[in-house]
């Protein structure tokens, strides 16, 4: 199918744009930019659009991946200040090119998760560091794809590293580079883990971004 | 987006509803911007985006230089508890400033059962829901829509009522509210200035008594005011504004689709229906007008869908040209465009294979009334024989469902015409076997019945409801009558219909009541999850005010009815007319074979329809 790809931040208001409402917003995003693109075949023909790592209600992302099928016509040039005219507020197209590797390559994440926690923000980055930082760190997390109702996922393993920057009195900052997909793990499935064994540093309030898809090698991902 | 805002929305259900920042929505500059509007939909933001109304009357006044107008939606259960826990305000959704902050608060009011939410709206913003608590400090409320052409029992909590179609009088309107802004008026000037823009009804300028028996005894106007308001309308509909670019939501909502309105107004006359009557007279839209903005919406918007919209479509004279020249453009395009409200009686063959070349969907027809003696009562002008064509057509055509909708309690109504309602069912599974392209079963048959509610401005104003207990003892007797399997029955809940009945025809007494049991919790009436018949009992009993009264009393020939404070241009001798020909059970014909001298001809230039 087709292999075109767009790179585009979703951010501010965007963000509790759901997965399938965004899939939506880009189909007619497109018409109304008047640029055609692949349809499946089928009874239903409707257009090929693919997002791929569904991005969780509420997080903000530098790099969303879409993939579809140019038609003859529109260069990969025109795209991005074209569909940007036709998009809501808070998508922006960043560029449109052809896509070289298959998104299965698409091995780490990098996320910056801002946390809020007044006072004692050190202790909290010393308590989740520790736990983060061990050699396995088993934890159940709910899951509707098994009978039981829950998985059992050892985090660390899923964890390319992390850094704690910008400790203050009201937070700090924590980036971490978690496993994309075969496992995934979620950065707010892992702050629940990490609430649940720290429960004395509960997060007043957690806000996620994306700021980087890498592969295996940990270099950026296109 | 505030802090506080963004810490609440992750811990609600669809928070896209409650974000803003859709396609086509508004930002201006507040520096340029001397009055602001908060244009509010008293129910959830996927019912309120999905009225045309608040579409058009949104692009109408953004389209005023300086004036700023943003939406407010009722929210949800979930986002309301937190809202309040956080002490956030309700806000425009394009700016996410307070309500309380606005120039104006605008209601669009649709439907009775959404009253407790405009009390529950005014509220949330922090500002006092009832009128007499506010002052010129607070935004002026009004509201407009076709509850309004009973105001009466929302005039404890509404400053000023707009009466039929919004697009000029709303424009007069803020002129006046700009000026008595820039001139520092008091309330009290800005309210009677108001009072003489034609089609705004203030009710703090109208002073009502009533009789022993609780009736109206007088309803006189203070001086310089005049009665009864006449209703506005919009002479011509091809150069009134359309919103071809509109809002896009992100997220999805009810009536996710274009929709091309082709005419207002209906010619039949349906002696139950309050639209049929207070939509009058018929303007119709140019066919080539309306295919250029059909066209111009699907591509602003990206929509895949559209719809035709009107009170009775089948109507409309140059539909098939309208639908050839739609089809045009969509059908190449996949666009699929969709036609409700065409009557049972002159559905064209060929309309219907145009229309099956994009999309099939279900059929709907609504004979409203089982038989032929009930339906002339009605003046519902459609015959068995009709509804046998459309059906032959329709079955033979490939479709193999069909719905019906009927109502029960209306006037002259016996277990005869209740049993009607069973037989007609049972001749479309008939029917459907017979012309069907499957010999045997594969048809289905949805049967939904309403209770009748007497409306204002209608034949049957003067008519009492049914009492809850009947209504459902005609419904047990019609499920017991009806029991094949390829018979669906589904029947609407009489609570809602009786507490709509009450409302539809109030008085301003009511607003006590409306008040207390919006203190007790009532919101989101027309939502099951919500509505508690028993706390409105009680409110009512609470306010010494019987329900009744208003509801299953038949009401005095020379009666004085609450909303004669307003008039849709239709006379109360022509309904009184209606009335009496509905009980003869004779038909009057509709506006196209014969002017039934109603009064809106008043709207017309020379006095003339173009029916």
């Amino acid at each position: 199918m087709p292999k075109d790809r767009l790179l585009f931040v979703k951010e501010g208001r965007a963000r509790y744009i759901s997965h399938l409402d965004l899939m939506r917003t880009f189909q007619r995003a497109f018409l109304r930019a008047d640029i055609p693109i692949k349809h499946t075949e089928g009874f239903h023909p409707h257009p090929f659009i693919s997002i791929a790592l569904p991005l969780s209600l509420g997080f903000s992302s530098r790099c969303e991946l879409l993939e579809f099928g140019l038609l003859e016509g529109t260069t990969h040039e025109e795209v991005p200040a074209r569909l940007n005219a036709a998009l809501p507020e808070g998508v922006r197209v960043l560029t449109c090119y052809p896509g070289q590797r298959p998104t299965r390559e698409l091995q780490w994440v990098l996320y910056e998760l801002r946390v809020d926690r007044a006072g004692d923000a050190p202790e909290l980055c010393r308590a989740w560091g520790e736990l983060l930082g061990r050699e396995s760190w088993k934890v159940e997390k709910p899951s509707k794809k098994v009978k039981t109702g829950a998985v059992t996922v050892d985090i660390p393993t899923l964890v390319k590293e992390f850094t704690f920057t910008d400790i203050t009195e009201t937070g700090c900052v924590l980036q971490i580079a978690l496993s994309a997909q075969n496992p995934g793990l979620n950065p707010s499935v892992m702050v629940n883990a990490l609430t649940e064994a720290c429960p004395q540093f509960t997060p007043e309030f957690v806000q996620y971004e994306r700021l980087e898809i890498l592969d295996r090698d940990g270099k950026i991902f296109r | 987006m505030t802090k506080e805002l963004e810490k609440i929305l992750p811990l609600v259900q669809k928070p896209a509803r409650y974000t803003g920042g859709e396609y086509r929505a508004v930002v201006k500059d507040k520096s340029q911007v001397d009055f602001r509007v908060a244009f509010c939909f008293p129910d959830t933001y996927e019912i309120g985006m999905s009225n045309l109304g608040m579409r058009i009357l949104y692009g109408v006044m953004n389209g005023l230089p300086g004036v700023w107008c943003e939406r407010v939606f009722a929210p949800w259960g979930d986002m309301e508890e937190q809202l309040r826990a956080h002490g956030i305000p309700l806000y425009g959704l394009e700016s996410g400033d307070p309500m309380g902050d606005f120039d104006l608060i605008a209601f669009s009011l649709g439907y009775e059962m959404a009253y407790t939410n405009v009390l529950n709206m005014l509220d949330l913003a922090g500002i006092p829901v009832r009128r007499a608590d506010r002052d010129g400090s607070h935004p002026l409320v009004i509201a407009g829509g076709t509850c309004c052409y009973n105001p009466e029992p929302l005039s404890d909590f509404i400053d000023v009522f707009s009466l039929g179609e919004g697009e000029d009088v709303t424009v007069e309107m803020l002129q006046v509210c700009r000026k008595a802004k820039a001139e520092g008026w008091s309330r009290e000037e800005l309210l009677r200035a108001l009072a003489q823009v034609p089609g705004l009804y203030v009710p703090s300028l109208v002073d009502v008594t009533y009789g022993p028996d609780g009736t109206i005894q007088s309803m006189v106007p203070r001086e310089g005011v005049k009665l009864p308001v006449l209703k506005r309308i919009v002479s011509d509909l091809n150069t009134s504004y359309y919103p071809t670019q509109t809002i896009v939501p992100s997220t999805e909502i009810v009536h996710d689709r274009v929709m091309l309105e082709v005419f207002r107004g209906c010619i039949r006359g349906c002696r139950f229906c309050q639209a049929g009557y207070a939509y009058r007279p018929v303007r119709a839209k140019d066919p080539q007008v309306l295919i250029q903005q059909g066209i111009a919406a699907c591509k602003d918007s990206g929509y895949q869908e559209m719809t035709l919209s009107s009170l009775s479509t089948s109507d409309y004279r140059p539909l098939v040209e309208l639908c050839d020249g739609l089809l045009d453009y969509c059908a190449p395009r996949d666009i699929g465009l969709s036609l409700p409200s065409l009557r049972a009686d002159n559905f064209s063959m060929s309309l219907m294979q145009r229309l099956q070349s994009v999309r099939k969907s279900g059929l709907t027809f609504a004979p409203e009334a089982g038989t032929q003696r009930l339906r002339d009562v009605i003046n519902k002008n459609v015959t068995e024989e009709d509804l046998k064509q459309s059906c032959r057509v329709a079955f033979s055509g490939g479709w193999s469902s069909v719905k019906l909708y009927f109502m029960l309690g209306l006037p002259t109504e016996t277990d005869e015409d209740v049993l009607g309602i069973a037989d007609l069912a049972k001749k479309v599974l008939a029917w459907g076997r017979e012309y069907g392209p499957h010999q045997r079963g594969g048809v289905r048959v949805t049967v939904s019945t309403a209770c009748f509610v007497p409306k204002p401005h209608t034949a049957f104003q003067w008519e009492a409801q049914v009492d809850m207990e009947e209504y459902m003892r005609r419904v047990t007797l019609l499920r017991e009558n009806m029991r094949e399997r390829n018979i669906t029955y589904n029947w609407h809940d009489p609570d809602t219909s009786f507490l709509e009945a009450v409302f539809s025809r109030g008085d301003r007494r009511l607003g006590a009541a409306l008040y207390e049991a919006w203190r007790q919790g009532a919101k989101f009436d027309a939502w099951s999850e919500y509505f508690d018949l028993q706390r409105w009992l009680d409110a009512f009993q609470t306010c010494g005010l019987d329900p009744h009264f208003y509801a299953n009393r038949e009401r005095g020939r020379e009666e004085v009815f609450p909303w004669e404070v307003t008039s849709t241009g239709v006379s109360r001798a022509f309904l009184a007319r209606e009335r009496k020909r509905a009980y003869q059970a004779v038909i009057t014909p509709d506006c196209r074979k014969q002017c039934s001298g109603c009064g809106a001809n008043q709207f017309c230039p020379g006095g003339v329809c173009d029916a």
